[in-house]
């Protein structure tokens, strides 16, 4: 007699993948209203947040106490924000309706606020020196400016550019010079490529079937990858062409993350499911996981070296994973879900909104409907 | 049916290093029932003694305390009942009592105290107008500095931004001499202050002496040693830097430092011609740490070494005239705060992982954790030496509470012997009660004064001061 049991693959006890956060360590308060993004800095000490009050925060990441805050606009919402990679210059990023603005807070030392400068200002050069003949779309060149408002530029806020319908996505590569963008509803634009050091905005694809939800650069190859409502594409960007088409079986994609080794990813949806694809595998998921009531929002690897992923959804949790991704191409990742985070909120059927990661430590953050965000150690 | 309960018996031999309650020759060896706890011996021991007004005890074993019945003890010990245990009784710690409250209107970071056990009035040797006169300095996210006499009234303010203070909150202060104080913040400066109290009833005064120049980011953590005339600070810029308390051997300030060069800094500072101040730099810039350095002490017995903690797990150990890092304690979590324990050559470390890490930061020895002690539900980012019992401790964390430690206080789990509080102290501003990840109630700063108790600041925008006493000095 063999005991059915006995034949699966054993998965580890959350208490041997430790360590993984498990607990509400600070509660950021002050935002008006839902707060729709979040994310911790390069260095790891402090969290920026956005909201439906329009207004961007940085906050100490331990403390939760708030440093500095601007409104951008008293009828759109803050959609997202994100930070330039790297920590040579502090520079964040944040998408309010069209606009796609670039920030310097003002809590950093001379040095650095003159480093970040200068990479904020190096495209005015760029875009008076140069004509943009070099332009790939046959659309008038999105224009490049300091925002007109002087309350805004004493605040910090020194470079934006306006596209052509909301922006609900931005993504950064690795370096710090390129960033995506994502506007569902551009039709044609809805995805486009911007370069800082040129104050450059470019249409990547000229025919994208589908509604685009969200797009990442691969970390480390030339490659591109663009979330449709249901399926992931990925692209040769020197080449300019097609490379796969990943298939997660979702109705609606909501998000997705791209492991920072490059050949794994992982796919939220609306309908619940959150998706691991093994891309050396198939374009079939991996792994289908089932573990939340509604939506899931947000998915996002750590990026510090643990092997640790989360999923934010509408039912007010967090679901932290653990999933070690092996080099050997025959073998598969174990992921083990190891944690339900509950605290937040649920608000007129929205929850967590959005989560990130601390860029070392096993700690994340989470955005939620109902006005604070959270840190979990 | 009542059966008569015969309670076995054992012989204990009791002994004390407390001159005051040494029993008679003739008493130390008796019998008692092994069913016997902490508070039966106590009982007897005062009998013995034949006090009338009774003092709780607390006995150890093999330097542990007795946390069990006798009889427990020797199921757990595998000891027989023939054998002759050694009882050794201390004065039990008393549990703190909150005394005073003082009320800011932001939150606040740190605290220190003058009084006649502080450091800063041992090195004046000036014995001053103390006791009776102690100062209590706290310092606050509003950016000021705030000097109160024990009947909860401010003698003194540090001068605002506009004037010459610190440009955001403040994160570290200490005094350096009854007439001098030292403090740092988010603005990344270093600031060295003279406080001067007239001999009338005209108010004290604060005024700026130095400003140090040379962090990048954030001074959330200072040392002094007033004399050698140094201090150190930790940053977020992982550095740690050592700087003269003295105008005459500081070097100039670099240049790039100074906030006249940041394009927008005028601006929006709004401050017209700069203040008449001196402006310094560092005599060196300690590098060696991966992350931010959230605090930094000089060696207990030597002010040539420094020990610092920080956010990359390390506890570094720093000869400071060659400022080389000579040796580094790896942790699994991030370390946020620090104090010594003398007598037992070891330091303690507060981590993010809600637990303290007591380290011995010599070369030589092989296991990096000493003992770990367990039970605050948050991060401890702030530690302080217990000035009465050289096993004790106490943290500050972001639970909302402060807790008493005795390293001899231990508990067994399933990871082995960890530590375990004595007492814990909770925020009176809600009650004294404990709250869920200690949301509105974080400690920030925490302190253990000889003369006038456990003084704790917070995020309730109060310093609080509670009064207990621990086990007694052990004399050597
Ligand atoms: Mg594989």
């Amino acid at each position: 007699n063999i005991d059915p049991e006995s034949l699966l693959p054993k998965l580890p006890s959350p208490d041997e993948l430790r360590p993984f956060p498990t607990t509400c360590a600070t509660i950021f308060r002050g935002h008006g209203g839902r707060v729709r993004s979040l994310a911790v800095d390069p260095s790891g000490i402090w969290l920026a947040s956005g909201g439906d009050d329009g207004t961007i925060r940085v906050w100490e990441l331990l403390t939760g106490r708030q440093l500095w805050h601007v409104k951008i606009s008293s009828e759109d919402a803050i959609n997202v924000v994100r930070w330039r990679p790297g920590t040579d210059a502090v520079i964040l990023s944040a998408a309010v309706g069209e606009d796609l603005y670039f920030v310097i807070p003002p809590i950093i030392s001379p040095e650095l606020e003159s480093r970040s400068n200068t990479l904020l200002d190096e495209g005015f050069g760029y875009a008076s020196s140069k004509p943009r003949s070099d332009s790939t779309a046959k659309i008038p060149a999105v224009q490049w400016s300091r925002p007109t408002s002087t309350r805004l530029a004493d605040a910090g806020v020194l470079l934006k550019t306006r596209l052509r319908s909301t922006i609900k996505v931005i993504s950064w590569h690795r370096r710090g010079n390129y960033l995506t963008t994502v506007s569902p509803s551009g039709q044609t634009s809805s995805v486009m490529i911007h370069t800082l050091s040129k104050h450059l905005t470019q249409q990547p694809f000229r025919h994208l079937k589908g509604l685009p939800q969200s797009a990442q650069f691969h970390p480390t190859k030339p490659i591109f990858f663009v979330a449709t409502q249901r399926t992931i594409r990925t692209y040769d960007l020197s080449k300019q062409e097609l490379l796969k088409i990943v298939q997660p079986g979702a109705r609606w994609i909501s998000s997705f993350d791209v492991h920072p080794l490059g050949d794994n990813l992982i796919v939220g949806s609306y309908d619940k499911r959150l998706l691991w694809h093994d891309l050396d595998l198939s374009v079939r998921p991996y792994k289908t996981l089932r573990y939340h009531k509604k939506a899931i929002r947000q998915v996002k690897f750590h990026t510090g070296g643990l092997p640790l992923f989360a999923d934010a959804s509408d039912d007010g949790s967090l679901q932290i994973f653990h999933g070690r991704v092996v080099g050997d191409l025959m073998e598969n990742a174990t992921i083990v879900p190891v944690k339900v985070l509950k605290g937040h909120g649920v608000m007129g059927s929205l929850g967590v909104l959005d989560v990130d990661w601390h860029p070392r430590e096993p700690w994340c953050v989470s955005a939620g409907a109902d006005g604070t965000c959270r840190l979990w150690t | 049916m009542e059966t008569e309960q015969v309670n076995p018996q054992m012989r204990v031999q009791l002994s004390t290093s407390q001159l005051d309650i040494v029993l008679p020759e003739r008493n130390r060896s008796i019998l008692v029932n092994t069913n016997l706890r902490r508070y039966g011996l106590s009982s007897l021991v005062n009998t013995l003694l034949g006090n009338e007004k009774p003092i709780p005890f607390d006995f150890l074993i093999n330097g542990i305390f007795l946390r069990s019945s006798l009889d427990d003890y020797l199921t757990q010990h595998a000891i027989s009942s023939e054998t002759t245990l050694k009882l050794e009784y201390v004065k039990a710690a008393i549990p703190p009592i909150h005394l005073a409250s003082f009320e800011h209107g932001d939150w606040v970071s740190s605290v220190d105290v003058l009084s006649t056990t502080s450091p800063a009035q041992r090195w004046s040797n000036s014995g001053g107008q103390i006791p009776g006169h102690e100062r209590i300095l706290s310092a606050s996210y509003d950016g000021l500095l705030r000097v109160w006499n024990i009947s909860s009234q401010i003698t003194a303010t540090s001068p605002s931004a506009g004037d010459g203070g610190h440009l955001s909150s403040i994160k570290a202060a200490k005094f350096v001499s009854p007439s001098r104080i030292a403090s740092s913040g988010t603005d990344r400066t270093v600031r060295l202050w003279k406080y001067e109290e007239a001999s009338d009833d005209s108010p004290a005064v604060m005024s700026q002496q130095i400003e140090l120049y040379g962090h990048k980011a954030s001074v959330d953590s200072i040392a002094v040693h007033q004399p050698s005339s140094r201090l150190l600070s930790a940053s977020a810029d992982h550095t740690v830097c050592l700087w003269s308390t003295r105008k005459s051997d500081a070097p100039a300030a670099p240049h790039s430092s100074l906030p006249v060069n940041s394009s927008r800094g005028a601006k929006r500072r709004k401050i017209g011609p700069a203040i008449s101040t001196s402006q310094r730099g560092y005599l060196s810039s300690l590098k060696s740490h991966t992350a931010p350095v959230s605090s930094v002490i000089f060696a207990p017995n030597d002010p040539t070494v420094a020990y610092s903690t920080s956010w990359d797990h390390g506890l570094k150990t720093w000869d400071l005239p060659t400022s080389t890092p000579v040796d580094t304690r790896s942790t699994s979590h991030a370390l946020l705060s620090l104090a010594a324990i003398p007598y037992l050559k070891l330091v303690a470390a507060g981590t993010s992982a809600r637990h303290i890490t007591l380290i011995d930061p010599r070369a030589s020895a092989t296991n990096v954790v000493a003992m770990t002690l367990r039970g605050h539900t948050n991060a401890v980012v702030s530690l302080a030496t217990d000035p009465n019992n050289t096993f004790g401790l106490a943290s500050g964390s972001h639970d909302g509470t402060c807790r008493i430690w005795d390293v001899r206080s231990t508990k067994t789990d399933k990871e082995g012997r960890v530590g375990q509080s004595m007492y814990s102290v909770g925020r009176e501003s809600i009650g004294g009660v404990s709250r869920t990840s200690g949301d509105g109630v974080k400690v920030f700063g925490v302190l253990w004064d000889s003369d006038i108790g456990i003084v704790s600041a917070g995020e309730d925008k109060r310093v609080q001061i509670n009064r207990g006493k621990g086990a007694g000095p052990i004399t050597q």
